[in-house]
């Protein structure tokens, strides 16, 4: 052990030349050697995370061997990172499902059948349930990942066939809060600015928020801007956990979870003393709201703010929060060239998350760090095709294609005229959002689910009693996949599926950006595209409930062929007759120039030849944004014609501080919060079969500060029950100055059953977006044993 | 042509006497925490197994017979299940063979990244797996620009980077490796 400091140099620089040595081509033969190794390179989106970085799919003998980014691509130029360099694996993995598997009770044992059989059984449950319990007793509940001609697909028969909104996604589970806070502030749907704002920025505020692990190839870009300017710019992170994220941070700011509205007024009451506001902007652009009847001025903003003095806000925010850093990040903020936050789960799963968008947008809108280049309100996406999918594609219970709200009789007869389906077949009512959805499973009022693409056994949080309703032997589960999961344990029907590269499709990502992945390779023998599948249970559908609107649904499909015209003719429907006119306006964002795209079209995008020019960077915005030219009322430079507000303005809400459902207590002392690692993407069921990646990190363990650590005997390695309300875990803990004091920290990818940390989480909801919150709960921890050996797990 | 292939398997090899007196110590095979230079560790150490025993994640093996003379003492393959550093084995060797060390003393080799097979050296990808697994993150492994570099003087040579690392290239060798520095240590009888 004792050697001295500067032989051990000695010896490490002898070494490191030795590791050189050892090398066999220079950096540009052996890129070129690894090029060679496939025959062709197909050009499409990558299958994980929302920031839609391009791919090109090495094909050699027709199978997938390889990825690569692409560098002309504006989201990632050129980068990806692990995840999205392996995924090529899936394609072609011995574990794929390729035979329809069928049994008709849960205890049974799957066995294997034909696609007619699976069809006919599909369409039958389904009909039954129609016939004998109604409309709302039969469910779709889809995928932030399903491609948008699939979510497009399955809501139109669901809608226009089966005539029920219950139609959802896990989007509601990760997306729904961000949704409703760019409609309340900015009266549409999805970023004004996009990731071009980063290379601009000379601040950024990142909040709840591990973007270096959950989205590390934009990360890398604001990672790029701030080491090009290490002084000019700054960055805020605003975490009550140190991530990889806070360690690129000049300020972090470490709170109390679920005191983060508090920081954000404590921040507008800074902007507001110190006059750092744009008066100018604020009173051009926007009004103060109380509620969405209720506008207030701006003395009584000021009166509401009064009360989050950066003195109280740290009182109430514990952690390393003073006033001064708080006045210090609020002057960086509203002083800077420009400034881009960024967000996602740490903000939307919140119970009150809507809140907690809204007040980001405040800051926004008060320093008037919007639509200006390099300022942008940015909230990441974490799936995707969220954007694209679901928020655009109708997925959800209250909306329509085209972000058409389901309530309003108008926008439901634009639909249906355009479907060709008679008046009034939509129904008024919005359906079960998620969570009232499994509680209806629980209740047994829905016979009759689809599950598309996602495992919500997995997925939702205090699964073991939505679990419970899943098991219900009157509850009929179809699941389409690619893998074995959680929830095909709990499904009649198991229907594979054809992979991202094996279909023709659509994702949109983060920045209200389309892209095309075109098929690449043939799916294993017996898996079928989504949309094949839709289609042909659709025709069945038809024929068991005798209804001809059914089959007029699925007219213009019939006889496509699946892979591409298929695809084709569904986008071409969407893009065209539902997005005309409204803010997310595709028609120019067609197939054909799509494919010709490197990185996609940026809506709004009315028509091909904008389209070519990659498309809106800024909405809103004359002179950039052509719908904010078309639909001008004034001659302002910007024109806000979201369609959430008439008024035409954006809205300064005035919002208090409210903290988490459930707060330690002296039986549950420490909170408990959970997120991501790099390597890992959700539920582990693609990554978890990628060799590369599940070695490192093959299970889940359980961030203990080093504080409470010693505080409770805990070693690192031991095992550690973390015990709910709800459920309990045991799993290996890792000592790490990481979550503040009082707070714990599990990553939720684990299948296994003891450290499936969703068994623990709590389901309260935000009222307004009813998206859940996942974030914050009571828990408590303690040893049950030394270190022991673990093995991965994955269904199979 | 099986018959043959048995008889060969059959047939022991004749092993040199330079085979049973090299250690078996190299790159990525390593000795528990805490061992003495390497010179002096099989005559030390009573091959008692209580350090295989204690280790509850199975990192450390016994050399079987091919080893010759280090046959019976610990290992660790770094590459297949590096070392947990939960410093059970220092605490129950009989002979002081692993001295009882606190986990950051620990110094079984030192982590060492080839910048040319490492796919975030060569900016084709994001990787940073072996600065996510690292028990003294930020320390022995910090990231500069994205990319990992390794501090020799926090460094444990534990592994869990090695075992972590994606990359295995044509030779079977990892992107980050851990070479045993303190192992050739001379001492002084």
């Amino acid at each position: 052990m004792g050697l001295s400091r500067r032989e051990f140099i000695k010896r490490t620089a002898a070494l490191s030349a030795a590791s050189y040595v050892g090398m066999h081509l220079p950096f540009s033969l052996e890129g070129k050697a690894r090029a060679a190794d496939a025959d062709r390179w197909v050009r499409g989106s990558c299958r994980l995370c929302g920031v839609g970085c391009r791919v090109d799919l090495g094909i050699k003998n027709g199978k997938a061997v390889a990825l690569r980014g692409v560098p002309e691509s504006r989201t990632n130029l050129g980068y990806v990172c692990m995840k999205g360099m392996l995924f090529y694996k899936i394609l072609g993995h011995p574990e794929r499902l390729t035979k329809p598997l069928y049994r008709s009770t849960k205890t049974d044992k799957f066995k294997e059948i034909s696609w007619d059989q699976a069809l006919d059984i599909a369409a039958k449950q389904f009909a039954d349930s129609v016939r004998k319990h109604g409309s709302d007793s039969v469910a779709y509940y889809g995928s932030g990942q399903a491609l948008t001609e699939e979510t497009y697909l399955f809501q139109k028969i669901m809608r226009g066939g089966l005539q029920t909104n219950n139609v959802e996604g896990n989007p509601r589970l990760c997306m729904a809060s961000a949704v409703g806070g760019y409609l309340t502030s900015f009266g549409a749907d999805e970023p004004i600015g996009g990731y071009a704002d980063i290379d601009q920025a000379s601040c950024f505020f990142i909040i709840g928020s591990n973007m270096a692990e959950a989205h590390p190839v934009v990360f890398r870009r604001v990672m790029k801007r701030k080491l090009d300017n290490p002084n000019a710019v700054k960055i805020i992170n605003v975490d009550p956990r140190i991530s990889p994220t806070s360690r690129i941070a000049d300020m972090h700011l470490q709170f109390k979870p679920g005191t983060d509205l508090a920081i954000l007024n404590a921040m507008a009451y800074v902007i507001l003393e110190e006059k750092l506001y744009d008066e100018e902007f604020i009173s051009n652009y926007s009004t103060f709201r109380q509620s969405k009847k209720v506008e207030v001025d701006f003395d009584t903003y000021r009166k509401f703010i009064s009360d989050y003095s950066p003195e109280n806000a740290a009182e109430t925010c514990g952690g390393n929060i003073t006033a001064d850093n708080i006045r210090q990040a609020a002057r960086w903020f509203a002083k800077s060239n420009g400034t881009v936050s960024m967000w996602t789960m740490g903000i939307n799963q919140r119970k009150r998350g809507v809140w907690a968008n809204n007040l980001i947008h405040n800051l926004h809108i008060l320093t008037g760090q919007l639509l200006k280049p390099g300022a942008d309100s940015l909230s990441l996406t974490g799936q995707p095709n969220a954007c694209g999918g679901v928020r655009e594609g109708g997925g959800l219970c209250h909306i329509l294609p085209g972000h058409r709200l389901v309530k309003k009789e108008k926008l439901r007869n634009q639909v249906e005229l355009a479907w060709g389906i008679p008046k009034g077949r939509i129904p008024p009512k919005p359906g079960y959002h998620t969570m009232a959805m499994f509680s209806a499973i629980n209740a047994g009022k829905i016979k009759a689910i689809w599950v598309h693409c996602t495992s919500p056994a997995q997925s939702l949080p205090n699964a073991d009693l939505y679990r419970k309703g899943m098991k219900r032997e009157d509850v009929f589960i179809v699941t389409t996949d690619i893998f074995p999961t959680k929830t095909t344990e709990l499904a009649n029907l198991v229907l594979p599926t054809a992979f991202h590269f094996e279909k023709t499709g659509v994702y949109g990502c983060t920045e209200r950006r389309s892209q095309i992945t075109p098929k690449a390779v043939d799916p294993p023998a017996g898996a079928r595209p989504e949309v094949w599948i839709v289609r042909e249970w659709a025709l069945r559908l038809a024929r068991e409930l005798n209804d001809p609107v059914i089959k007029k649904c699925v007219e213009p499909f019939i006889g496509k062929e699946e892979s591409f015209d298929l695809p084709k003719a569904i986008w071409d429907e969407y893009s065209q007759k539902l997005t005309k006119g409204r803010d997310n306006d595709l028609r120019g964002a067609t197939y054909d120039v799509l494919m010709k795209m490197a990185d996609g079209v940026q809506w709004p995008a009315p028509t091909e030849e904008f389209a070519l020019t990659g498309g809106t960077v800024k909405k809103f915005v004359r002179g950039m944004d052509p719908m904010a030219d078309s639909e001008a009322r004034d001659d302002k430079p910007y024109q806000f014609y979201g369609p959430a507000h008439p008024d035409r303005k954006l809205w300064i809400w005035l919002r208090p501080q409210q903290g988490p459902a459930e707060t330690p207590d002296a039986e549950y002392p420490f909170y408990l919060s959970t997120g991501r690692i790099i390597d890992h993407w959700h539920t582990t069921s693609m990554t978890g079969r990628i060799p590369e990646l599940m070695r490192a990190n093959p299970y889940a363990f359980v961030e203990i500060n080093p504080k409470d650590a010693a505080k409770l005997g805990i070693k690192p390695g031991d095992m550690v029950e973390v015990k709910s309300r709800r459920g309990t875990n045991v799993l290996p803990a890792k000592i790490y100055e990481g979550p503040i004091q009082g707070m714990v920290f599990v990553y939720w990818h684990d299948m296994f059953e003891d450290r499936m940390i969703n068994r623990v989480t709590k389901d309260a909801y935000d009222p307004g977006s009813k998206e859940p919150e996942f974030k914050i709960c009571a828990c408590r921890i303690r040893k049950v044993s030394g270190p022991k050996p673990l093995k991965p797990y994955i269904v199979s | 042509m099986k018959s043959l292939g048995s008889a060969i398997l059959l047939v022991p090899q004749a092993a040199s006497a330079g085979d049973l007196i090299d250690s078996p110590v190299k790159t990525n095979r390593l000795r528990p925490p805490g061992a003495v230079p390497e010179e002096i560790f099989t005559g030390k150490c009573i091959r008692c197994g209580r350090c295989v025993e204690v280790c509850p994640y199975k990192s450390i093996v016994p050399q079987d017979i091919k080893a010759g003379i280090h046959a019976g003492t610990p290992l660790i393959f770094a590459e297949k299940i590096p070392c947990y550093l939960c410093m059970k084995c220092v605490q129950v060797c009989p002979t002081g063979t692993l001295l009882k060390i606190g986990m950051e003393e620990v110094r079984m080799g030192l982590a060492v990244i080839n910048r040319h097979t490492c796919v975030t050296w060569r900016e084709e990808t994001l990787c940073r797996t072996c600065y996510n697994v690292c028990p003294f993150k930020e320390k022995a492994i910090h990231l500069d620009r994205l990319r990992p570099v390794v501090d020799e003087k926090y460094c444990t040579g534990c592994g869990m980077c090695t075992h972590g690392c994606p990359i295995t290239d044509k030779m079977g060798s990892k992107a980050i490796n851990i070479e045993p520095l303190f192992a050739s240590k001379s001492v002084q009888w």
